[in-house]
């Protein structure tokens, strides 16, 4: 019995990730064809207001609340050994490549992921999907792919927000209410902050928006009938963005480290 | 009705068909709703489907489309089998098709006039958006809406979203329209209405009609040839007489709504409300 229930939930888990991969191979190809159908465009255009432009002060809050946090926690530490002018450096990079992108992008995955799976969800348990089907026309190319591109093109976008706001945030802890040198702050976080490390950020939202959106999607696509089904369609969606962000963090910083290493294998013992 | 009874119905009644299927079998998981059916659908007439709930009417007309794929069987779209075709050709059959959900399935997100030149904008390019305004308007008269252009389906009532969602079905002049429920949940006047308006669109434009329903009286009104399914199987086959004045017991019971033997040993058996022990003035108010 047991060993029976192990086998028909492995069986089922294996079938549910072969359905998820078709599902993402599907919403690649029509988001492509999508990129050169002018006739989409209106409806991308539409999905990047409500996923980018409506997602804007949330980001933007998050980032600035990440920045300040940070000056508090670290202030402490590096006052004590006398390099508090040094704490631009220890915020601007945490923010810009790690916590800036991480966190604006579990929001979205709050936001925009779960109103997403919930339209998506609800036009399943009312047959919208299968009307669309019904009238020739393929949904994931009408519904998926819209949203598909306005994450992955804006979720970098809303990522230097947050970035942006962080900075700004850290400064106005650090320079206002730490009273530390707002020359030397600046200074020490030029010297410390590349362009690489802005960038690894950026790129992060590339992949951190197209798992959101695909995750949430397809949760949307295979919700059960239902209020219920919805609802747990939606939590499921949140809590597979969350640590696919996390996974995919992970995967990519040691990606990028590789790569960083590669082209500039002195700088990183500097 | 004795097999070979049937038989001799579906022979009988094979026009120029424009849908069949052979041997067809849906089920889901170990529940099997369809149970080999075989049936051609004559074109230009209409055919209604019944039967009682659960046994897989909808199913059956969501093959037709392939909606649904079948477990085993083949659905065939004139000369062509279509049941084994992928997506992006089944949607180029799809358009000779328009199909009435049961809640009509009518976008929120859309305004009435978007819901019906939904398909046509999917389908066209188009250059003169006036002739699309026209055509929408053409559509909506048809089932007595127009003037409705710029509502939103939260705002229309049941009736009036199914006749909605009957103008985008006819949006594109299918050869087929399925309905899948026209009229439930709608009073009666309602239901009739919509009863003439599949009769006068089947006037009007001689497509092939196939309606899935448990309502009768809207069956025996606009019925060519009705089929009635059960427990997955087909049981009776043929036009409005012949099944009023049919042999079989369940078809009686199904027709003339009228509760089973089974039916009602079952709830005998159950308890009465007086034998429950809970009663509500057991209860004392908070």
């Amino acid at each position: 019995m047991l060993f029976e229930a192990i086998g028909r939930k492995s069986i089922g888990g294996v079938e549910d990730m072969g359905r998820f991969a078709h599902f993402v191979w599907e919403s690649v190809v029509a988001s492509f064809h999508s990129c050169f159908r002018p006739s989409s465009y209106p409806m991308i255009w539409a999905q990047m207001n409500l996923i980018g432009v409506k997602s804007v002060p949330v980001v933007m809050i998050t980032g600035a609340f990440v920045g300040m946090t940070l000056a508090i926690q670290a202030y402490d530490q590096l006052a004590g050994m006398g390099l508090e002018e040094h704490l631009g450096v220890l915020i601007n990079v945490s923010v810009v490549k790690e916590l800036g992108p991480v966190l604006a992008a579990v929001m979205l995955a709050g936001r925009v992921g779960g109103a997403l799976t919930a339209e998506l969800g609800t036009m399943n348990v009312t047959e919208q999907i299968e009307a669309v089907k019904s009238m020739g026309t393929d949904p994931v190319r009408y519904l998926v792919a819209p949203r598909v591109l306005a994450c992955l093109l804006l979720t970098p976008a809303l990522i230097i927000f947050a970035d942006l706001m962080g900075i700004y945030g850290g400064y106005f802890v650090s320079v206002c209410q730490l009273h530390i040198n707002s020359r030397a702050y600046w200074n020490f976080s030029a010297s410390g902050v590349e362009l690489w490390d802005i960038s690894v950020g950026v790129v992060k939202g590339f992949f951190f928006g197209g798992a959101i959106a695909v995750i949430s999607c397809y949760k949307g696509f295979t919700c059960r009938e239902g209020a219920e089904g919805v609802g747990h369609a939606c939590t499921e969606a949140f809590v597979a963005s969350f640590i696919s962000i996390l996974a995919l963090d992970f995967a990519l910083a040691v990606i990028f480290k590789g790569i960083y290493n590669t082209f500039w294998p002195l700088k990183s013992l500097v | 009705m004795a097999d070979s009874d049937l038989e001799n119905k579906v022979e009988s009644s094979d026009g120029e068909s424009i849908i069949r299927v052979k041997d067809l079998k849906k089920r889901f998981g170990n529940n099997v709703v369809l149970d080999g059916v075989d049936l051609s659908i004559e074109k230009g007439k209409t055919t209604v489907v019944i039967g009682p709930s659960g046994c897989g009417k909808t199913v059956l007309i969501k093959n037709f489309i392939v909606l649904l794929r079948p477990s085993s069987g083949e659905v065939w779209f004139k000369d062509r089998r279509i049941d084994n075709l992928p997506e992006h050709e089944l949607n180029r059959v799809r358009m000779h098709y328009g199909f009435l959900f049961q809640e009509g399935a009518l976008f929120d997100s859309l305004s009435v006039a978007g819901n019906v030149m939904f398909p046509i904008l999917q389908h066209y390019k188009v250059t003169d958006r006036d002739k699309v305004d026209d055509l929408v308007r053409t559509k909506l008269r048809m089932v007595g809406l127009d003037g409705y252009q710029k509502y939103y389906p939260a705002k229309l009532s049941g009736g009036q979203r199914k006749r909605v969602a009957l103008a985008r079905a006819i949006a594109m002049n299918p050869e087929v329209i399925l309905y899948d429920e026209p009229t439930t949940g709608l009073d009666p006047i309602r239901a009739d209405i919509i009863n003439e308006l599949i009769l006068k669109l089947q006037r009007e434009l001689g497509e092939t009609t196939i309606v899935v329903t448990h309502d009768m009286k809207s069956a025996y009104k606009i019925a060519d040839r009705i089929v009635m399914l059960h427990k997955g199987k087909i049981i009776a086959d043929g036009d409005a007489d012949y099944i009023r004045n049919h042999s079989s017991e369940v078809v009686q019971q199904f027709i003339n709504g009228r509760v089973g033997e089974d039916d009602l040993a079952v709830l005998k058996q159950s308890s009465s409300v007086a034998e429950v022990e809970f009663q509500p003035q057991d209860v004392e108010e908070e």
